[in-house]
């Protein structure tokens, strides 16, 4: 799992890399608007811990490509936003890319509460967008193709929960989650594969914003579960493995691995967490890409969404490129033609798909999040998933599948 | 019947936990007559101090309150003096949309110094004793006995001590009090100080059950507000009354109703009390 910074270290880094940006070599780039894009991270939130180190990696991929004299000749420019985590928040940051800044693209909404409310300013406007939320009805909305992701939907993430969980020998499975867009979806697959396996489901939906959950947790227990999957984030998470340690529960649990990570291990009495599963898609280890990200950033492991929104960059320059133009309708018509081009150099930075392009190549990119070939509705089509397991305080590998 | 017993403990422990940011804020409401919406982060700043002392310092518990109830409330004598102090003859609307800009910023303060992660306070987890099928916990019993401690302090002070008169005094008849020769300015300070110090230790009281990070305070805003109308605004009794009833329904709602429409329970329980008694459980102003 990785290291994250601070956000002040964050923050000042980001400042010196501002600062420094003026005294960086100056290259010449033809006459023409700067390519616009942006990003609408969690920078504070639930999903703060991965917003900053979500734009650190695509202001690099930036950098690259403005030193290699940018697409089509232009300058690209970064506008990063914080969606705060929360649907309003983003919103509000989503109407100022539009509407002020206008965006060709904006990468990286996280919370699938985000996204859903993000989304139809996107289509409306012709913006095109990328995600990282895996709610199953994301991909079903009516974004006639101005949205992708690249995290795998919910309904395959909630069979790997229950098929985990009745390989772990259990027979009674709850699931205890907050509302979100994909508690229904992620429990029913549960209940699919549970069943299945002549096994037994309840859920408990909470609210997650409670000091303590000691009756929830009752409630739990009354139907005697041998595994409980968390479908929470990591605030509500901690509280809820602190109650149950209490409750003395010694079942098995399995938790996202975006909601168990190191900052809730260290925040919690080692006892409270350990033998915690984690569950995640898992970022491409070893290909070119994760590896070119790692050097790029300085992150030894980044986390699946920054190898994810690393991906949406590098799609997103080069289809502009491809297009010869920035608008995101462009970008919608030829996304797949560089993700997936049948037959097409293999290609994992968006330097090298640009010179391909520009020598008149067909591309396939393969990222550091996965072979990124995208369904019609824009899906992706294949996804690992990383099993890990917290032993002693320290994150440990159970295996990739 | 256990289910139901059991249910009053939870709520009895968490009301206390809400009980004492809601003494500070009836307390503030009282002699100032705005509510104070940046108790919030009042709370969090109480919280992320105590967590400082507890694991930079490594002091226990009891000091690592002591130095949060300090901190937040200087805090919140700068803020009220340089913020808030000013719109006060605007009305009670404007400071207390004020105060809610001031949460934010100071809410992004905390951002600021400690980051957005989560942090956990460096003490063991016990688990829970049981009593036949009921159960309650050695930490939550720790920390009703100290909010009941802080309650009985806070009732002696405002019960024997010349400034707690002085604040009484102001509470009722601000006018006869000046009359009398009582300062309403430095009253206010002392108030805000109480106020802002007791959220402060109401926000590392539930830290130690839970964790903690920026939005702590935040979190638990509403149910602290809808305790203190429940109470009757401006009245300390009443706070604790609030909480504690607000507490045990969300609790005993959870029986009856799905667990995600707990927070609409303080909703409903706010309308009620202000359709069938405005002045609240123990109000006696009709404000």
């Amino acid at each position: 799992m990785t290291e994250f910074l601070t956000n002040r270290r964050l923050l000042l880094a980001g400042a010196a890399a501002l600062a420094g940006s003026s005294a960086l070599p100056r290259v010449a780039f033809a006459q023409g608007a700067p390519i616009r894009i942006g990003t609408l991270t969690p920078l504070t939130g639930a999903g703060g811990p991965y917003g900053p180190v979500m734009v650190k990696a695509v202001k690099a991929v930036i950098d690259e490509v403005n030193a290699a004299g940018g697409v089509l000749g232009r300058k690209v420019e970064l506008i990063s936003e914080d969606d705060q985590t929360n649907p309003e928040a983003g919103v509000r940051a989503a109407r100022k890319l539009i509407d002020v800044d206008k965006v060709s693209a904006i990468l990286g909404t996280w919370a699938s509460s985000v996204t859903t409310a993000v989304a139809p300013l996107c289509w409306e406007s012709k913006t095109f967008l990328c995600t990282t939320s895996g709610a199953d009805s994301i991909t079903a909305l009516p974004h006639q193709g101005y949205l992708i992701r690249t995290q795998p939907t919910t309904t395959l993430q909630g069979k790997k929960f229950g098929e985990f969980a009745i390989e772990q020998k259990a027979k009674r499975v709850f699931f205890l989650s907050p509302q979100t867009p994909f508690a229904k979806s992620q429990f029913d697959n549960i209940t699919l594969a549970v069943k299945a396996a002549d096994g037994e489901t309840a859920s408990l939906i909470y609210d997650d914003k409670k000091p303590a959950y000691r009756t929830e947790i009752d409630e739990a227990m009354r139907f005697k579960p041998d595994a409980i999957v968390f479908g929470g984030y990591t605030p509500d998470t901690a509280v809820m493995l602190k109650d149950l340690y209490r409750a003395d529960f010694k079942g098995t649990k399995i938790a996202f691995g975006y909601s168990v990570n190191q900052k809730l291990v260290e925040s919690v009495p080692a006892e409270v967490v350990d033998k915690t599963y984690m569950i995640s898609p898992s970022p491409a280890e070893g290909s070119k890409a994760y590896e070119k990200l790692v050097k790029l950033i300085g992150v030894t492991s980044p986390d699946p969404y920054t190898t994810q929104i690393y991906d949406h960059i590098n799609l997103v320059l080069m289809a502009i490129a491809l297009a010869g133009d920035s608008s995101g309708e462009a970008i919608k018509n030829n996304l797949r033609k560089v993700s997936q081009a049948s037959g097409g150099a293999k290609i994992d930075n968006a330097v090298d798909g640009l010179k391909a392009i520009a020598a008149k190549q067909a591309i396939d990119y393969d990222g550091a999040s996965g072979p990124c070939d995208f369904t019609e509705i824009g899906d992706i089509t294949d996804s690992k998933f990383r099993y890990e397991q917290v032993q002693g305080g320290k994150i440990a590998l159970v295996k990739i599948a | 019947m256990t289910l139901i017993l059991q249910a009053l403990i939870n709520g009895l422990m968490t009301g206390a936990l809400i009980a004492v940011p809601a003494i500070g804020f009836s307390a503030i409401f009282a002699v100032l007559r705005y509510p104070n919406f940046a108790i919030a982060s009042y709370a969090t700043i109480g919280a992320f101090a105590a967590w400082w002392a507890n694991t930079t310092l490594g002091l226990p518990v009891i000091p690592s309150l002591a130095l949060a109830f300090a901190v937040t409330g200087v805090v919140g004598v700068l803020s009220e003096e340089t913020a808030l102090k000013r719109l006060r003859d605007n009305g009670a609307l404007i400071v207390a949309i004020a105060s809610i800009a001031l949460n934010l910023v100071l809410e992004n303060i905390v951002r600021f110094i400690f980051g957005n992660d989560m942090k956990g306070y460096d003490l063991p987890l016990a688990r829970d004793l049981r009593f036949g099928e009921l159960r309650i916990g050695p930490q939550q019993l720790q920390s009703l006995a100290l909010s009941v401690a802080i309650m009985a302090a806070m009732f002696l002070f405002l019960r024997y001590t010349r400034f707690g008169k002085a604040m009484r005094a102001v509470a009722d008849n601000p006018d006869l009090a000046r009359l009398k020769g009582i300062d309403p300015a430095r009253i206010a300070i002392v108030t805000v100080f109480l106020g802002a110090g007791l959220s402060g230790v109401g926000g590392v009281l539930i830290g130690l059950d839970t964790s903690i990070d920026p939005l702590t305070g935040y979190r638990v805003l509403l149910s602290v507000f809808a305790a203190a109308v429940l109470g009757g605004l401006g009245s300390i009794p009443g706070a604790v009354v609030g909480a504690l009833a607000l507490g045990m329904a969300e609790e005993l709602a959870l029986i009856v109703v799905p667990a995600t429409y707990r927070t609409a329970v303080g909703f409903v329980a706010i309308l009620l009390m202000l359709t069938i008694r405005p002045r609240g459980i123990l109000g006696e102003r009709a404000s």
